[in-house]
């Protein structure tokens, strides 16, 4: 265990390191000067003298060899200082910060409903595995994967907020404003989670726990709920975490047609407007979060699962 | 030869079949648009904006007055073809790459997996955003970027595969006769483990589909005056209460190539878990 804590420790940080470099190489891949930029959105001229971009490419340090920027750069953000959105002129750690709060709580919400209606879902699916209510399950989580997002949002802004108005059809103001968002991503996810539990309820079924606490007696319902769920819900748990690092920050779509402040919206206002910081520190944010989320699931999964093979570096 | 195709295509589910038939029927029309489709796709006739169907129109045209059924079709073959290339693309990648690794394990194999485990968890999207912030938007563009992160389920399904397929006395028998490496990966290992790759490439083209009309949606996918189906939801939004179909049919024709194409990935899937006499097992992350 101390070996795999160890391991997956080294590659969260060696993937950090790596994902900050790259955000620190976005302005120079662009291929935008910043120091012509700087002094071009001052003077608002487009012939730039030479010199003064040389002494301002000096005086930031834009001359100092590339590893020394990084760790410069680098030193910055490990405080916390992420520089001023090119935007809107705040701290983009402070953008994130309120950006990131707002997505949480949606993908949580929009998390949490598909968990919960996936596990009777699934559960009934294996139950009934190859009869009609197992047919309609399958039917049902294909067709709901193959809705867009940008589909189903705009019908709902229609029939719930234009035609009946019974809740809010963008904006960020209330309780009322995360039902739809909330609904309409979950929708995926719930598919997704419906088929993992039925393909890990089906193993468990056939487990030989689940026949011996059977042949002790139990009910098939209360052999399921003792033994049965605590190993079936492990495979849902791990996609969860996906899932949860997937929509903190790759909701864009549905936050951008809500009108919603959060992360997705932030990133594609950055990319929109060329907002390098912005870009900058909602790369490291999103995905560090993505890594971090899954190694936490990785470990948890561990510890729940006493039987899952460590050393073997167990995919498939 | 014809004939035992056909039984052998009966004999899968129905939801196979169907999905199947539904596929044929889309990549047929999307194929011959340049000599179906009934106008330009390009073309606004200011005139007659926003009309109904008609004998002139048959689904009717949007907010410029462009024929709504060419645009549909032509819409079509943009994001069908960028789904299928990204997947393709991903497909031959991640075997190779899974295949390799899990054939030749060691330092390179844990190194190459701890990556897949990394590149898994990126959110797709937005990878595809940051790379459209450094070289700007495309075709290109989009599928390199639903590349990068798309090829690591193959690569994990096929090094598991590999990983299964090495234990297989045909493999052992080659190795005994001294047969390379490569020939036994790829005359073995890798023919082998062909089906299900093949089934998880299917079941994964709806979510491609979506992603590419989504990045479209937001304008950062297929630029105007094309549109592919994201784009023309887009356009149609503000005038989803007075001509409903703008919305429903390029909704419509995205969802019904989704579920078809992995209502065949499905009856695909089922064929592999048959063959190898397990219990369904679910590919998808």
């Amino acid at each position: 265990m101390a070996r795999f804590i160890l391991r997956r420790a080294v590659v969260l940080v060696v993937t950090l390191v790596s994902v900050s470099f790259l955000a620190f190489l976005v302005p120079f891949l662009s291929g935008v000067d910043p120091a012509r930029a700087i002094i071009r959105s001052r003077v608002a001229d487009l012939a730039v003298d030479s010199d003064a971009a040389e002494a301002l490419r000096v005086e930031l340090g834009l001359d100092q060899p590339l590893l020394l920027q990084y760790f410069d750069w680098l030193s910055h953000v490990l405080r916390g200082d992420l520089g001023l959105s090119f935007a809107s002129r705040l701290p983009v750690a402070d953008q994130i910060g309120s950006a990131l709060l707002v997505s949480a709580t949606i993908a949580v919400t929009a998390l949490l409903l598909a968990l919960a209606l996936a596990l009777p879902i699934g559960t009934v699916a294996a139950l009934r595995q190859g009869r009609r209510v197992d047919g309609l399950v399958t039917f049902m989580t294909q067709s709901f994967v193959a809705i867009p997002e940008y589909w189903l949002a705009p019908v709902c802004i229609l029939i719930f907020a234009v035609e009946l108005g019974w809740l809010p059809s963008a904006g960020w103001t209330g309780v009322e404003s995360l039902i739809l968002p909330a609904f309409v991503l979950s929708l995926r996810p719930l598919a997704y989670f419906s088929q993992v539990m039925r393909a890990s309820m089906i193993d468990v079924l056939q487990a030989d726990y689940i026949t011996a606490a059977r042949s002790r007696g139990l009910g098939i319902a209360q052999a399921l709920l003792r033994h049965g769920l605590r190993n079936g819900i492990l495979p849902v748990l791990t996609i969860f975490a996906l899932w949860l690092a997937g929509l903190l920050g790759g909701s864009v779509v549905v936050e951008v047609i809500f009108a919603i402040p959060g992360m997705g919206r932030l990133v594609y206002a950055a990319v929109i407007n060329n907002d390098i910081p912005l870009l900058q520190g909602s790369m490291i944010c999103i995905v560090g979060l993505a890594i971090v989320i899954n190694t936490a699931a990785d470990l948890l999964y561990g510890i729940l699962n006493p039987t899952v093979t460590v050393a073997g570096g167990a995919t498939g | 030869m014809i004939g035992q195709a056909k039984a052998w295509f009966f004999r899968q589910h129905w939801s196979f079949v169907l999905g199947a038939v539904v596929i044929a029927a889309v990549c047929t029309l999307l194929f011959l648009t340049p000599w179906i489709a009934p106008h330009d796709p390009t073309n606004p006739n200011l005139s007659s904006r926003l009309a109904g169907p008609s004998a002139v129109y048959w689904i009717g045209t949007d907010h410029l007055g462009r024929d709504l059924m060419s645009r549909l079709l032509y819409g079509g073959r943009f994001s069908v073809t960028i789904a299928a290339m990204t997947l393709l693309l991903s497909a031959v990648m991640g075997t190779l790459i899974g295949a390799y690794c899990g054939r030749r394990g060691g330092a390179i194999d844990e190194v190459t997996m701890r990556t897949v485990d990394v590149l898994l968890s990126f959110p797709e999207v937005v990878v595809a955003l940051f790379l459209i912030a450094i070289v700007g938007p495309g075709y290109g563009t989009l599928i390199i970027a639903m590349t990068i992160v798309g090829w690591t389920p193959f690569a994990r399904l096929a090094r598991g595969l590999a990983l299964e397929l090495s234990a297989k006395d045909y493999v052992a028998a080659a190795e005994i006769l001294g047969c390379s490496k490569s020939f036994i990966l790829l005359r073995h290992v890798i023919p082998n483990a062909l089906r299900p790759i093949t089934a998880m490439a299917f079941l994964r083209f709806g979510h491609k589909l979506i992603t590419v009309g989504g990045l479209s949606y937001l304008g950062l996918g297929v630029q105007p005056p094309l549109s592919d189906w994201g784009a023309m939801l887009a356009d149609a939004r503000p005038y989803a209460e007075r001509l409903p179909i703008l919305v429903l049919a390029p909704g419509i024709a995205i969802m019904l190539t989704a579920l078809s194409v992995t209502m065949v990935g499905q009856g695909l899937e089922i064929g592999v878990d048959r063959r190898r006499g397990g219990g369904p097992r679910s590919s998808e992350t």
